[in-house]
């Protein structure tokens, strides 16, 4: 290819992409260095490179942030929302997509409305209802509302998908006898995992880093997750600014591995979940 | 995708199903039956879920919201909840805090779609059409801000652009005597907010271009290459054309993504100084959270929002109309 374009542009163009690469990459080249300094230090030396490397500041926030129980909570809220997420609206997809009912109209489009609900919508009143029905401060008062908010664009992903495999898998396997759960989980399955895939991405980056929900219905130290573990360093901790770097650097650092792992597969999934109500 | 969807649904109507009425009518009605259980089966648990978490709360919300519930018991005899008619969304129009954040949530909008939005598809164009270098470099480069928990992000900047970040040290580099007064000042305090936003979303809308760009077949650019277009007449007369659904998808993420931005401005400001950088989200939260609850105004705020998000994406589908795009 002939290049037309002046050089002009690209220098310009280079400088665009040069400003983006640098603005992520200095900020967190110098959270990680303050990381390693003395809070002592960092008030005489902000910009340099540590004088004396020290990791002290790492254990400390790890155990004054209680980051054990803040990692398993994130864990498990992600890993139970995102496979229930997945499970569902694979089932429901499923009979949306294959199974007629006179149902399948109001019921599918009550899911296609949810895509345009924020969680501002409903905040308030899951708080109020949690309250109610005494599901604050319990893992499944947090868990049930991500599954929900994981629905309507699960839903609407995976009946398009499950609409484009072909009727007749179905039908033979109707006419071997198979049930339909049997279909689901035996024929629809194994072809859905490309649609599995980018809803699970989708969903695990969601709810790892979702704050306002979960600081809102975990007041119990024991429940919250990270995000809300962190914030705490900017608030009562803000001055002890080596913890406070330390603990922002351990709690970017498993979403980052989680993008060089799965770089690929997250792009595609957001392409992909880039839909509108 | 969207073709191939459509082409699987027209084949469903032309063939004609197994029909198990070819069978029996007593075979018919046990497979009919069985065809019901499986759907309810399979149906039931999403739509309970999503029903009491979300469908049903949006709709009590707007209810909420006509009441003056503030806190206690939902049915109580000592404190009945009472129809309060239209008057919490009175007390909002009134409040100076509403129309504060209101004005700070049309700023994010404006910079989501007339920043992010061009930014993202100028960078997807350029890296689609190979036009610099170390392109899976730069992609990430600009997703990354993305994956990181805003929560993170917003504390990170904030201590960037604090007194004691490298912001202010390279400002007393040029000149020593400068005061950081950015957060402190009510008219500077949004312009790191902004920034941060655009540097954190744009990496969305370049994977999404980047993404469709990709599904145009390039032999109808090189075609219109061939007929003597310019780089600039390809882009203007066949590549814009053929995103116009695109980028009205974007839009609409953009305006619903800008009405939600509570996490990062929680954690870089709090809404501060002065409640000058709150934004319709941290509002609504201040109302039930801060202080007395009023859970009336809180859910009045939250149906603004709603409300907000449905009217603008309408307005772009009109404009989107009267443009005549191509969407399906």
């Amino acid at each position: 290819m002939k290049r037309e374009t002046s050089l002009l542009t690209r220098v310009l163009l280079y400088c665009v992409l040069l400003t983006f690469t640098f603005m992520t990459l200095y900020p967190i080249f110098w959270l990680i260095m303050s990381s390693f300094k003395t809070t002592q230090e960092f008030q005489m030396n902000r910009l340099g490179l540590p004088r004396r490397w020290t990791i002290k500041n790492y254990p400390q926030a790890w155990n004054i942030g209680g980051f054990n129980q803040l990692f398993m909570n994130s864990i498990i809220y992600t890993v139970t929302s995102t496979s229930a997420v997945v499970l569902l609206s694979l089932s429901a997809g499923f009979a949306f997509a294959k199974i007629r009912s006179r149902a399948t109209p109001f019921l599918h489009g009550s899911f296609v409305i949810g895509i345009l609900l924020s969680l501002e919508a409903i905040l308030i009143p899951l708080f109020l209802m949690s309250n109610a029905a005494g599901l604050t401060d319990r893992r499944l008062g947090i868990i049930l509302p991500y599954i929900g908010m994981g629905m309507p664009k699960g839903v609407y992903l995976c009946t398009e998908y499950i609409k484009s495999i072909p009727d007749s898998l179905v039908e033979s396997a109707r006419i071997d006898g198979a049930s339909y759960p049997r279909i689901l989980a035996s024929v629809i399955m194994p072809m859905a995992k490309p649609v599995a895939t980018t809803l699970a991405i989708l969903n695990v980056t969601g709810v790892w880093n979702e704050f306002m929900l979960v600081n809102i219905l975990a007041s119990k130290g024991s429940l919250k997750s990270l995000p809300v573990g962190i914030l705490k360093f900017s608030g009562a901790l803000a001055s002890d600014y080596g913890k406070q770097f330390a603990a922002l650097v351990i709690g970017m650092l498993p979403m980052l591995v989680f993008y060089a792992i799965f770089r690929n597969q997250i792009t595609k999934g957001v392409s992909a979940g880039a839909v509108k109500g | 995708m969207k073709a191939s969807v459509a082409g699987a649904g027209t084949a469903r109507v032309s063939t004609t199903r197994v029909s198990p009425a070819r069978i029996g009518p007593a075979r018919m009605s046990g497979a009919r039956r069985e065809e019901r259980w499986a759907y309810l089966l399979l149906v039931t648990p999403a739509v309970l879920v999503y029903w009491a978490v979300m469908a049903f709360p949006a709709v009590f919300s707007v209810g909420l919201s006509l009441t003056d519930y503030n806190g206690g018991p939902l049915r109580s005899r000592i404190d009945p909840i009472s129809f309060a008619g239209l008057s919490n969304y009175l007390k909002m129009f009134r409040d100076p805090f509403f129309s504060i954040s209101l004005r700070n949530n049309i700023y994010i909008i404006l910079v989501s779609l007339f920043g992010q939005i061009p930014l993202g598809f100028i960078i997807a164009y350029v890296l689609h059409r190979r036009l610099v270098g170390m392109r899976g470099f730069f992609q990430s480069m600009i997703y990354v801000p993305t994956v990181i928990s805003t929560i993170v992000v917003g504390i990170l900047w904030q201590s960037i652009f604090s007194p004691y970040g490298p912001f202010t040290e390279i400002m007393h580099k040029f000149n020593p005597v400068w005061e950081n007064t950015l957060f402190v000042n009510p008219r500077t305090a949004m312009i790191p907010i902004l920034l941060v936003i655009i540097w954190m979303y744009t990496g969305t809308y370049l994977i999404i271009f980047l993404a469709n760009l990709q599904k145009i077949d390039p032999q109808v650019v090189e075609a219109a290459k061939i007929d003597g277009a310019t780089e600039w007449q390809a882009l203007r007369y066949v590549i814009l054309p053929a995103l116009s659904g695109v980028i009205v998808t974007c839009a609409i993420l953009a305006i619903s993504g800008s009405l939600q931005s509570f996490a990062l401005i929680f954690a870089m400001t709090a809404g501060n100084p002065a409640r000058r950088t709150s934004v319709l989200s941290l509002y609504m939260y201040d109302a039930a959270f801060r202080g007395a609850p009023d859970y009336g105004l809180a859910n009045a705020i939250s149906t603004f929002i709603v409300a907000l998000s449905l009217v603008l994406i309408a307005i772009l589908k009109v404009v989107e109309k009267r443009a005549g795009g191509r969407e399906e």
